[in-house]
């Protein structure tokens, strides 16, 4: 079996008709369904959040078998994560994607549980610190993208569970929690 | 003086007849008989054939295959029927019947892939790898035997042969000659070109294209344009390894 790193890869991604687009409608539902889940597998385990259409990602080319995903595919695999709610263009010329492996919802709810088990219910933190502080290293947390957490933070801020303060920049801006 | 025909003549001659008949209808009797008794004893000797290697027949599928080929040839069908002395005795119905599910299973997980059309060898390791807790083995005479016997459920199964290799088919997709030659000709590289099949089958531009065509309707193809010489190639799912890959994850 292939890998990239220590990523198992699935056995479609050494056959070359998957890195071509196909034209009956049947056969290309199922294409899409298995390129689908191998990038939302991937990102998941790789903690990549933001996938750029014209970059070198690697799972757009398959250098064993010589293939790689036209910009057509690339655009058209992404755009149907997009309309299931587990990507966003960040873009309007779809440049770049931001991959949602958890829904911002989801993200939300894992902000909480971090809140909870860390006892921070009225605490301050800045976004900064959740994204790498000291408490949230060895959680799904640590490292996240910038843009999905402010997205989760803004859900929670609707919800009453915290305020979003505004710093002088976008470094320092802050969360009080008052869950 | 030599006698005329008479009345005595004629009851003497019917006399005879009867005796012919009689003596004729006892030999008939005998060689049925004997016949019946060499059956029956034939049959009790199977059994006891059967009984005694058991555990042979369910477990050593090229022994499986001999005890098949010897009941057919004395006219027992051990899988004809799920009630008797056969199933009863070796619970083979049981086995195939067990099969049959198992390859109906498959191919219905593996279609999306490869659009119906499945090699034989290739449904073999999948239905050995769902059955590895199972101790009995699995040989590719016991699928076609299963899927002979998933034919009373319609025209559904079918296999259909091909070069060298067998592949079962579960759509109802007429295969005609043209199509079967040109997975003939994918068997080597699991790929062919529009002017591969021109050129090895010499047909014309439009007769390749037609068929190919039908091939990618069908689900049993797929176009591949990512070669760097720029030459679309059509591969086909059924005569690649490749096709473990679903219902292995899913």
């Amino acid at each position: 079996m292939q890998k990239l790193g220590d990523y198992k890869l699935p056995q479609f991604f050494n056959y070359p008709p998957y890195f071509t687009l196909q034209p009956v409608r049947d056969t290309r539902e199922k294409q899409i369904q298995l390129w689908k889940e191998l990038i939302l597998d991937y990102c998941r385990t790789q903690k990549i959040f933001v996938i750029g259409l014209e970059e070198d990602f690697p799972l757009f080319s398959n250098p064993v078998i010589e293939r790689s995903l036209s910009h057509e595919a690339r655009e058209a695999f992404l755009s149907i994560l997009v309309s299931d709610g587990r990507a966003e263009w960040l873009d309007k010329r779809h440049r770049k994607c931001l991959i949602l492996w958890h829904r911002i919802q989801e993200w939300a709810n894992i902000i909480l549980n971090f809140v909870k088990e860390n006892g921070l219910e009225d605490s301050v933190m800045t976004v900064e610190e959740i994204r790498s502080g000291i408490e949230s290293r060895g959680t799904e947390l640590h490292g996240i993208d910038r843009t999905i957490l402010m997205r989760a933070l803004k859900l929670l801020e609707q919800k009453g569970k915290l305020a979003i303060f505004k710093g002088t920049t976008a470094d320092d801006e802050g969360v009080k929690f008052s869950i | 003086m030599r006698r005329r025909p008479g009345i005595g003549g004629l009851q003497n001659a019917a006399a005879a007849r009867d005796q012919y008949r009689a003596l004729g209808q006892n030999v008939a009797q005998i060689r049925t008989d004997l016949m019946k008794e060499q059956l029956a004893t034939f049959k009790s000797q199977l059994e006891d054939f059967a009984r005694k290697h058991k555990n042979d027949i369910r477990k050593n599928p090229a022994f499986r295959s001999q005890f098949h080929d010897m009941c057919t040839k004395v006219g027992v069908d051990p899988l004809a029927s799920n009630k008797g002395f056969w199933a009863e005795l070796l619970g083979i119905g049981d086995f195939y019947y067990e099969l049959g599910v198992q390859i109906v299973d498959i191919c219905l997980a593996t279609r999306p892939h490869n659009g119906g059309l499945i090699n034989l060898q290739e449904l073999c390791n999948l239905l050995r790898r769902r059955r590895k807790n199972d101790r009995e083995a699995v040989s590719e005479d016991d699928c076609l035997r299963a899927i002979s016997k998933l034919k009373v459920l319609g025209n559904g199964f079918e296999v259909i042969s091909v070069g060298k290799r067998k592949l079962v088919r579960s759509v109802p997709t007429e295969l005609n000659k043209d199509h079967n030659e040109i997975l003939e000709l994918a068997q080597s590289q699991g790929f062919v070109t529009v002017d591969e099949v021109e050129r090895r089958l010499s047909w014309t531009s439009g007769r390749a294209i037609d068929a190919l065509d039908t091939l990618l309707d069908e689900g049993l193809a797929m176009i591949d344009d990512g070669h760097k010489d720029g030459i679309r190639r059509y591969w086909f799912p059924c005569v690649s390894s490749i096709s473990t890959l679903v219902g292995a994850d899913t």
